[in-house]
């Protein structure tokens, strides 16, 4: 038996025969029902590693789509002209610009329409009859809803950088993508950081919105031992700590992240 | 000096706001091998559009550049090929300030000649020596004043060992006592050889190192000819108030 079971068995007495409990003995009473009985702790854990997951691997595809969205919409690319006649290129630049068109037409309806309204499109709509990894479902549904901002995040942030150093760039004989690749994007993404880590820890508390759809993440986890245990406090408190484990880790990483590439700026 | 043509523009107008303002009029000039051209003229006379015309930077709306034979105004040639051959150095440097010193310089010949990072560090080495800055090599652009700045723009165009060299007023942004060290390092381009076409309000640049002088206004070029003709006996009344007034 271990020792907090030992602790336990006093308090479960009292209940039994009804005699009221300390402030301690309550504090207790709480802790153990919901996270020590059963190994409920599990619970929670299971539910972090989840949300840690789809977290992840939206943020993965918010970033990379966002910033690919943001290119587009840059008026280098809105206002390509091409006036040779070769009509392979012809084709490329009318492909190019409604891209173009797509990425400002995508941004507008993810940003204004309700994530939980996507994530429930998505899971029973579009997945509705194919079996999928609820965490899958979890990923595309954050990750499509997150590059939106991301996106206008990076744009932000490319505009940000002085149109000189595209100069600079193809001056040099450096090709379009890559002085984007090269030498702007790095800049935009310093520039965009803290608004970037802003939006991170949003997607992380947002996959919460999962739940809804029966994906046993981080509250989902608090909301199972609810279930079980009634208390409508603990549960949800250590869920909600948890989470904010998460942010402050990544707050702190991102910070790091930020002096580093303040190195250049002495 | 050699007389061929490198650069030969025809014809070349650059329009602003649907033509309501034209920036270039109609320039037709002929930038021989191994000479170097000084463009004067008042602000707003369109000099800074020539230059940047010269290699696209600045899309002509009518007229032709060619370069080395070429037509570059020509959409279905390959540009970036042709502006590895153009080193430009700007007003204000844009060094990219997210690298140092030596990457600045390598990142070009690495990407674009395909040089191994040895070779690309090497070369940028020798043109550090040149401009007395190969103890900068690993710095940050911000680390460094805007002089250095500037010699550091200046080889790292040379760098990709282009054929002409185009200067968008490269001491305009510079505090004075920091101009004399960049005309140093023009000058003693000019002398190796390096075709050089200069923008510049630096009067006594022009007058010492320029072959040609063009005198520009109003989006044409009003007179040309040696520094001595330019600046001794200037034949139209334009240039002469120009020069009353700057000199």
């Amino acid at each position: 038996m271990s020792i907090f079971e030992e602790w336990w068995l006093p308090i479960e007495a009292a209940v039994n025969d009804k005699i009221p409990l300390s402030f301690g003995q309550n504090l207790y009473k709480e802790i153990y029902m919901n996270i020590i009985k059963d190994d409920r702790w599990a619970n929670y854990l299971n539910g972090l590693w989840v949300t840690l997951k789809v977290s992840f691997f939206a943020i993965l595809v918010g970033t990379l789509l966002g910033t690919l969205l943001a290119v587009l919409r840059l008026p280098e690319v809105t206002d390509l002209r091409y006036k040779g006649k070769n009509p392979l290129r012809k084709i490329g630049v009318a492909i190019v610009h409604f891209f173009s068109w797509f990425a400002k037409f995508y941004i507008d309806l993810i940003r204004g329409t309700p994530l939980l309204l996507q994530v429930l499109i998505i899971n029973f709509g579009i997945f509705g009859t194919v079996k999928i990894d609820k965490v899958i479902i979890g990923v595309i549904a954050c990750g499509l809803n997150s590059a939106a901002y991301v996106a206008e995040i990076v744009r932000g942030g490319l505009i940000s950088v002085d149109k000189g150093q595209t100069e600079a760039g193809r001056s040099l004989g450096l090709s379009g993508p890559s002085t984007m690749v090269n030498i702007i994007l790095p800049q935009a993404a310093k520039s965009a950081l803290p608004a970037l880590c802003n939006e991170f820890i949003a997607l992380i508390k947002e996959t919460s919105i999962l739940s809804y759809i029966a994906l046993t993440e981080l509250t989902k986890a608090g909301d199972y031992i609810r279930s079980r245990t009634y208390s409508a406090f603990t549960p949800y408190i250590v869920s909600g700590l948890l989470y904010l484990l998460v942010t402050i880790v990544l707050t702190k990483l991102i910070g790091r992240l930020e002096r580093r590439l303040a190195n250049s700026d002495h | 000096m050699t007389t061929d043509t490198i650069i030969e523009v025809k014809r070349l107008q650059k329009h602003f706001k649907e033509g309501t303002v034209k920036a270039l009029n109609g320039i037709d000039v002929s930038i021989r091998r191994g000479e170097v051209t000084v463009v004067i003229g008042p602000s707003g006379s369109g000099k800074s559009t020539f230059l940047r015309c010269l290699n696209l930077l600045e899309v002509p709306t009518s007229g032709q550049v060619i370069f080395e034979g070429t037509d570059i105004t020509d959409p279905s040639v390959n540009l970036n090929l042709h502006r590895q051959r153009m080193g430009m150095v700007f007003q204000h440097f844009n060094l990219f300030p997210h690298m140092t010193v030596l990457r600045n310089m390598t990142l070009a010949p690495m990407k674009l000649l395909k040089k191994s990072k040895a070779e690309a560090e090497e070369k940028a080495m020798q043109l550090l020596k040149r401009v007395n800055l190969a103890d900068r090599a690993d710095a940050y652009p911000s680390q460094l004043s805007g002089g250095q700045k500037q010699r550091i723009a200046i080889v790292r165009a040379l760098c990709m060992e282009p054929e002409v060299m185009l200067f968008d007023e490269p001491t305009s942004a510079l505090d004075p006592e920091m101009v004399g060290e960049v005309l140093d390092v023009m000058k003693q381009l000019a002398q190796s050889g390096m075709t050089m076409v200069c923008v510049t309000h630096e009067m006594g640049f022009a007058r010492e190192v320029a072959d040609r002088v063009l005198f520009m206004d109003e989006g044409r070029i009003v007179e040309e000819g040696t520094p001595d003709q330019i600046f001794n006996s200037p034949q139209q009344q334009r240039t002469k108030d120009f020069l009353n007034k700057v000199l």
